[in-house]
């Protein structure tokens, strides 16, 4: 991996890292776990598509670890790396049919499977399953959310480009 | 380029059959009158709502974080918390089976069972 490489992923983890940590200072607008903008992803969602699987993953995964060291909840930490991982498993593949015109459709099928990640791990951590009755709220705020992250990392194609060299 | 229609459809199918489960929980859900306080999926105290004639409150103490629940007849909440997020608190007033109370860092969960369920009442 070359410099120039590292430097491109540290400088993304750097943005996704601020952009989450400025929104974890926002108070969540509802009282339910997993309902939140996730504006972070606008960086995985670009790098899924720019950048490459294992890029895209490796910054997620520095992005949560530090996250969850800078606002000290590191039971979020679980949440983040169940939603993480399945969101991935579901942008990867999508990145690979869609053009960077349908980057919001990739954004939308992961921020749905980060919820039901999210949620998978809170039933089995609070081994509740009736937690999922909060599902369907959370897929209702994973698609509006997942389109919000989508289309800003579509808007942000350009600029990103031109940071960052490619 | 071509699935650009289908993947709007997609998505708006997924919107709208979340939104309607959304809508259908809370419809059907039943109303609830034994309220189980449950710490890692341990039932640490149950309480019949539809007795409670007075209100009262008391502290669970988990193996993670104490949660201070208040009682009233029919209701629920937990007042106050030490977690880092105060979900729990916020969540307010509970009477229904459809939104358990959750305290994801102190692995609590208030849960309203029993009473008329409105899915059978449906089916």
């Amino acid at each position: 991996m070359g410099i120039q490489k590292i430097t491109r992923m540290a400088l993304l983890t750097a943005i996704a890292l601020t952009i989450f940590v400025a929104e974890a200072q926002l108070p969540a607008p509802v009282p339910i776990y997993g309902v939140k903008l996730g504006l972070a992803n606008i960086v995985t969602v670009w790098a899924v598509f720019l950048l490459g699987p294992l890029e895209a993953a490796m910054i997620l995964l520095a992005r949560v670890l530090l996250g969850s060291l800078v606002t000290g909840q590191m039971m979020a930490l679980l949440y983040s790396l169940g939603g993480g991982a399945l969101c991935l498993c579901a942008m990867i593949p999508l990145s690979r049919v869609l053009t960077e015109k349908q980057m919001w459709a990739c954004s939308v099928m992961g921020a749905v499977c980060h919820n039901i990640g999210q949620i998978l791990v809170a039933i089995a951590i609070t081994r509740t399953p009736a937690l999922a009755v909060y599902l369907p709220v959370l897929l209702v705020s994973g698609v509006i959310t997942g389109l919000f992250t989508g289309l800003c990392a579509q808007a942000l194609t350009g600029r990103l480009r031109k940071l960052l060299r490619l | 380029m071509r699935s650009t229609r289908s993947w709007v459809a997609v998505t708006a199918a997924v919107l709208a059959l979340a939104a309607l489960a959304a809508v259908l929980v809370r419809v059907l859900a039943p109303a609830g009158t034994v309220a189980e306080i449950t710490v890692d999926g341990q039932v640490v105290e149950s309480i019949d709502l539809s007795r409670v004639t007075e209100g009262y409150s008391f502290t669970v103490e988990g193996q993670w974080g104490s949660n201070t629940v208040e009682v009233e007849p029919g209701r629920i909440r937990v007042s106050a918390a030490d977690c880092p997020d105060q979900v729990c608190v916020r969540q307010g007033w509970v009477s229904d089976s459809a939104s358990p109370i959750v305290c994801l860092p102190h692995r609590l969960v208030i849960q309203l069972t029993g009473g008329e369920s409105g899915v059978d009442a449906v089916s």
